[in-house]
């Protein structure tokens, strides 16, 4: 299956940029898969989740807050306010992940009905990596 | 001659006034540092973001895109009044830092004025605002101790003022001039038009007929508007942030050269000291040597 490149911007700097077999974003019409090849497109995304399908087939999960996305045909461009990133080499770190990432729920709770069950999802990615 | 005792106070105060620059460089060089490293890594986004931005309006401009006659992507033929928005640093002894960009703003005014436009002027930063106050320049609003410590909250704050009165209808243009962080050496000045997002950059006849917009025709109003507070309020924030890059490079560099002035300054002192003290002992000598001659 061929890849697509994945960046992922905020405004502290990248947080995630390499080849990577699909990506699913949460779109402000609802969530959508990106596969390579896709055919270009501009939009804004939802506070949500980002999971991310590397080559080796884990996945990889960022949560954001508010953002926008250009898709070209080879590379999937993610401007993001605030992210997230679940991950970590150890028990720890995945925990600190965690806590950060609600610590950013809680900052965007207000406005968003949708936002418990990023909660939910965001905790149950945090449990797989445990 | 000067005073042997007047030269040695001067050489004190001098070199008083050497150990002051030096530490305040030595400050400015680890407060650069963090600020770099802040503004390079939003550099990116900020790039980015206005990529975005400028493909979409030239998209909309091309195309008129689903008859989209949106404010903030058209240009005003007549504007009446215009946002101007400087940021200056809060605190002086940075060289020329804080003059330029109010020179930069006070040639903006005169020539929006010469065109009968009225302006608008926000401030930011305590030098320009008591610059401006002193010369008796009206001033729309000020914010002070925001240049100096960046902070998102604020500066959206402060800019969203400017978004809705554009929205309104009550502004027709948005500038910010600041003086942005170019190397370790030199600043770089940007006038930059926020509003109405320029179109001219982007070449209409480049486009890859396969790449569309993907935005719903019902709200597409409300999909560009937020996209565009976005924006305006982030490239806010980052020309606070690249303000205080290159205020604290601006204020490294003064501080260095005014260490060198007073190293050089300590060196003509002393030259000059010794001479006095020399003439004194020669004096003294020939009054001795004449005294012995008289005895004899």
């Amino acid at each position: 299956m061929d890849k697509l490149k994945l960046e992922i911007l905020t405004p502290n700097g990248k947080i995630f940029s390499g080849d990577v077999m699909s990506v699913t974003l949460p779109g402000e019409e609802g969530e959508f898969g990106v596969l390579a090849h896709h055919a270009s497109l501009t939009t804004l995304l939802d506070a949500g989740v980002i999971d991310i399908e590397k080559e080796d087939k884990s996945v990889e999960s960022v949560l954001i807050n508010w953002g926008v996305v250009q898709v070209d045909e080879e590379k999937v461009i993610v401007l993001v306010e605030g992210a997230v990133a679940i991950r970590g080499e150890s028990e720890s770190a995945v925990v600190k992940a965690l806590e950060d990432a609600q610590k950013l729920i809680a900052d965007i709770a207000d406005s968003n009905p949708a936002i418990a069950a990023v909660s939910a999802r965001i905790e149950s990615a945090a449990h797989k990596l445990l | 001659m000067a005073n042997l005792k007047d030269i040695q106070r001067k050489i004190k105060s001098v070199s008083s006034t050497q150990k002051t620059t030096r530490a305040m460089k030595l400050v400015s060089t680890a407060k650069l540092r963090r600020a770099e490293e802040l503004a390079k890594r939003s550099r990116l986004y900020a790039e980015k973001l206005n990529q975005v931005i400028a493909e979409i309006a030239g998209r909309i401009d091309c195309h008129k895109v689903g008859g989209i006659n949106n404010r903030f992507f058209a240009k005003t033929e007549n504007p009446q009044m215009v946002d101007v928005i400087f940021v200056t640093a809060d605190k002086g002894l940075c060289g020329g830092f804080n003059i330029q960009t109010i020179k930069a703003v006070k040639k903006l005014i005169a020539e929006y004025q010469a065109k009968n436009v009225k302006v608008r002027l926000r401030g930011i930063g305590k030098k320009g605002v008591e610059y401006f106050k002193f010369n008796e320049v009206e001033m729309f609003d000020e914010v002070i101790n925001l240049s100096s410590k960046p902070d998102k909250v604020r500066s959206d704050e402060f800019i969203l003022t400017s978004i809705e009165d554009f929205k309104d209808g009550k502004i027709d243009a948005l500038h910010i001039v600041y003086n942005g962080y170019k190397s370790m050496i030199t600043q770089e000045l940007h006038v930059t038009t926020v509003l109405p997002v320029d179109t001219a950059e982007y070449d209409c006849n480049k486009t890859q007929p396969q790449s569309m917009l993907e935005i719903e025709a019902q709200d597409e109003e409300r999909v560009l508007d937020s996209l565009i507070s976005k924006y305006v309020s982030y490239n806010m924030y980052y020309s606070l942030i690249d303000s205080v890059a290159a205020e604290h490079s601006a204020r490294m560099q003064a501080m260095d050269t005014a260490t060198n002035n007073a190293k050089e300054m300590v060196k003509s002192l002393k030259v000059e000291f010794n001479k006095a003290r020399q003439a004194a002992i020669t004096t003294e000598l020939i009054e001795i040597i004449s005294g012995v001659e008289s005895m004899k």
